[in-house]
């Protein structure tokens, strides 16, 4: 691959390869996702291609990619955060109680379910910093703590007829694509420009990546720690929205349900448990193959507790392909 | 740039890691630091480096053509970066993930409001890599590249910083000569450039081929600060690392001598294994303690494994009071032949830091204390008590948790479950580091107390003065082989302390 030339002096020319752009498991992630779409297309006799389903299907496969890289954020430094799903349901409702019984407009409540996962993910952070308790164990209590302030909120009640605006503008399309789906991708988008781009986002690969490397360069990784785990409750916030612009109604289980997509879409799309590397085209990936599962529930009317067996199941062996590939890689 | 450092002063709890040291660096030089383990050497990088502040002394520097010196303070690696200090650590200090380029020029990324500078980065990156003459694609994710080619990135990491300064933390102990001789080669390029490099390695051809002066520390002192190494010849140099006093510490070590002709407890010949050692052959008899001794990664604590069943043995015979045997696990090893291991890692495998002490104590005899499979708590403190009062382990009660220990205490626990075992060989690997001087002391005196009694000791140290004293004979291993072996039998330590080192570094001895 590389030589040293004999002639003394000689000047590195900065040449860059082209590279195919999809790879490894992305590509095969691509290929899972093209195949189980034909697939269930033939199978329901062109169901999926029904203009409705394609619809639903595209406008529920919106919170499962930003809850799915809320969680990717933060691996990408080496830590879990149990809090994404409850912290979607938060800040979904805090936003419906400032508007329904405030009286707040969707211009200040939208902004303010961002704002509190924000604050969730920021003191989520500062917390395993502080405490040098791992971040599991710091979220696995804050997510009970969180599950109960969204109960405090309004008890078991429902919030209904919130913004008519809103929920109109969710369940809008524009070229076709639901409103919310393009969210998501431009949600996307911003996360993969941030890791690709930006200082911070290199910061907190280098500190997944080899954290004592990144000490020693002074990067700090306390502060990609807080960092990550803010970016994280951001995303949980934002997904509250979409979930705020989806249903007409909310209620305190709302993100119950999202833990498994959180871990499911990531850990499939190939992001290292580790730490320092990312993908979150993989990750959007997994999302939509992990919906075609529940699609295929519906189609065929089979019982949904097999769907959690099967995403399960699913996770576990991608857990388990990436740990025999990186013994590969090491050995 | 030049640098002068003096009277470095660094102490560790119960250790005082350098004593006083200073070096002086001259730009356009290749200059050598030289010591035995535990001489002072990795501290004094990382004082350099900024890894650990130093408690007292001064760091000056004084740029090319000029007479101003000017004082230091590192206190953080980038402090370091800034004075123009780069290094290549021993151990990989890259990101994976990232490629080429960018991590040569992770330290500071170029970067226009907030957003990464590609083109920049790419740009310093090739730069660096064309000073040192080395043709490395900029996108290639380091994790793909060879070793050898992590530590050029490495190198080339610390000229983005403009470092005039490189130290090279035993750069060649992981490749093959041919690489080698080509990372010789950049460092002959930047030498030529006018940088200053500190060449830090335990192979004394290479430093000889390479280096202009040299600086050896030993316990913590430099014994020869910055003399050009033209002036000294190898033998000279060896002297220099093992000193000549040694009085300190010294128990009554006046065995006699084993009888030669008994059935050794532990007999090995030629092993080989798994992990790449070829062709070992020793034995150890009842009562001797006999002594393994090499440098860091030479295969001693490997060889340590496989006898225990650890690590595969793939040929040679394996016998055990003259019979032979087959290993297959620690149990099998502690049960059926009577072969107990003190690990050299006590935090990790020696003790159970959050049981408590009389759990620690008995962990190897539980099967016979157990009555249909219970174990009665009473049963392990009487055992414990046998051994706190033998070792003089201090603590509070039986039911003291082993990691509230001192070091030093709990490495007498990890000794103590051996002696419970009643075995007829003891492995015992680095026994004493980290401990103080006086519990190391009363170490010592047990050893011998406890081949005088009859055991079979195979020890495995890495402090020279320590083999010297307990050891009757010392084989000496490199790169997985036995080298050599030197008779103890009087414990003087100058004239065992010089056949080993010469050994040590693959030579055969004088």
């Amino acid at each position: 691959m590389t030589s040293l030339p004999e002639a003394a002096g000689a000047v590195t020319a900065v040449r860059r390869k082209r590279r195919f752009p999809i790879q490894g498991t992305d590509l095969i992630l691509v290929g899972l996702a093209v195949a189980s779409t034909i697939a269930l297309t033939i199978t329901t006799g062109g169901n999926l291609l029904q203009p409705a389903t394609t619809r639903a299907v595209l406008q529920f496969l919106a919170v499962p990619i930003v809850i799915g890289l809320a969680q990717m954020v933060v691996l990408a430094v080496g830590q879990m955060n149990l809090s994404v799903g409850v912290l979607t349901g938060l800040s979904a409702i805090i936003s419906a109680a400032l508007m329904v019984d405030g009286g707040v407009t969707p211009w200040l409540a939208v902004p303010a379910a961002v704002a509190v996962g924000v604050v969730a993910g920021l003191i989520n952070g500062l917390l395993v910093v502080a405490t040098r308790i791992n971040g599991f164990i710091v979220t696995l209590a804050t997510m009970t703590v969180i599950a109960g302030l969204r109960y405090g909120v309004n008890g078991t009640g429902t919030y209904q007829g919130y913004s008519d605006g809103l929920v109109d503008f969710g369940g809008s399309s524009v070229a076709g694509l639901p409103v919310v789906f393009i969210a998501a991708v431009l949600v996307a988008v911003a996360v993969a420009f941030y890791f690709r781009r930006t200082l911070s986002g290199r910061h907190l690969l280098a500190s997944g990546g080899n954290p004592v490397a990144a000490r020693l360069t002074g990067i700090s990784n306390d502060k990609s720690i807080v960092v990550a785990h803010t970016v994280s409750g951001l995303l949980a916030g934002v997904a509250g929205v979409l979930v705020l612009m989806l249903s007409g109604s909310v209620n305190t289980s709302i993100g119950d349900d999202l833990l498994l997509p959180s871990f499911a879409a990531p850990i499939i799309g190939g992001v290292a448990l580790v730490g320092g590397a990312v993908s979150v085209l993989g990750t959007c990936l997994a999302a939509y193959l992990v919906r075609l599962v529940y699609v295929a529930q519906a189609q065929y009317n089979i019982n949904p507790r097999w769907v959690d067996l099967v995403v399960g199941a699913v996770v576990l062996g991608a857990v388990l392909v990436s740990q025999s590939r990186q013994g590969k890689e090491t050995s | 740039m030049r640098l002068r450092a003096t009277g470095l002063v660094k102490t560790f709890p119960g250790v005082r890691a350098l004593d006083g040291v200073a070096l002086a660096l001259e730009p356009g030089s290749v200059h050598a630091l030289l010591g035995e383990n535990g001489a002072g050497k990795s501290t004094l990088i990382k004082i350099l480096t900024g890894v650990h502040p130093a408690d007292t002394g001064t760091i000056e520097v004084v740029s090319d053509g000029s007479d101003d010196w000017h004082a230091v303070s590192i206190t953080s690696p980038q402090d370091a970066a800034a004075a123009g200090i780069g290094v290549v650590h021993q151990e990989r200090n890259l990101v994976p993930a990232f490629s080429v380029a960018e991590n040569i020029a992770l330290q500071e990324l170029p970067h226009r409001r907030g957003l990464v500078d590609r083109a920049a980065m790419r740009q310093l990156a090739a730069d660096c890599l064309a000073q040192l003459d080395v043709d490395l694609d900029l996108d290639t994710p380091v994790a793909q590249l060879s070793v050898a080619h992590m530590q050029l990135v490495e190198i080339a990491k610390a000229l983005a910083t403009k470092s005039r300064i490189v130290l090279l933390d035993e750069p060649t102990s992981t490749l093959t000569p041919e690489e080698a001789d080509r990372l010789y080669r950049v460092v002959a390029m930047l030498k030529q450039q006018g940088c200053s490099i500190v060449l830090v390695s335990h192979k004394l051809e290479e430093v000889f081929a390479v280096s202009d002066t040299v600086t050896v520390l030993r316990d913590g002192r430099s014994v020869c600060e910055g003399r050009p190494l033209s002036e000294l010849d190898r033998s000279a140099v060896v002297d220099l690392m093992v000193g000549r006093e040694f009085a300190e510490l010294s128990p009554e070590n006046m065995r006699p001598p084993v009888d030669p002709s008994a059935t050794p407890a532990l007999e090995l010949a030629g092993i080989a294994t798994a992990g790449g050692h070829r062709d070992i052959s020793l034995a150890v008899r009842p009562g001797e303690i006999v002594g393994l001794y090499g440098l860091v990664g030479a295969g001693r604590s490997e060889l340590a494994r496989a006898i225990l069943g650890l690590d595969a043995i793939t040929a040679g015979t394996l016998k055990v009071s003259g019979t032979q045997v087959k290993i297959s696990s620690v149990g099998d090893a502690l049960h059926r032949y009577g072969i107990g291991y003190v690990t050299e890692n006590r935090k990790e495998e020696g003790v159970f830091l959050e049981q408590t002490v009389s759990r620690n104590v008995a962990v190897t005899i539980w099967k016979k204390l157990a009555r249909w499979g219970v174990i009665r708590d009473r049963s392990e403190v009487e055992v414990l008590d046998e051994y706190v009062d033998r070792l003089g382990i201090r603590i509070s009660g039986p039911q003291q948790l082993a990691g509230q220990l001192s070091g030093g205490n709990q490495q007498k626990i990890s000794l103590a479950k051996w002696l419970a075992a009643d075995c007829t060989v003891l492995v015992i690997d680095e026994p004493t580091v980290g401990i103080d001087v006086r519990t190391k002391a009363a170490f010592h005196s047990l050893i011998v107390e406890l081949a005088e009694r009859g055991m079979a000791i195979l020890l495995i140290t890495s402090d020279l003065p320590e083999m010297v004293t307990l050891a009757d004979r010392i084989v000496v291993m490199h790169h997985y082989r036995i080298t050599g072996e030197v008779a103890n039998g009087t414990h003087q330590y100058d004239e065992a302390s010089k056949q080993i080192v010469r050994l040590m570094h693959g030579e055969s001895a004088a």
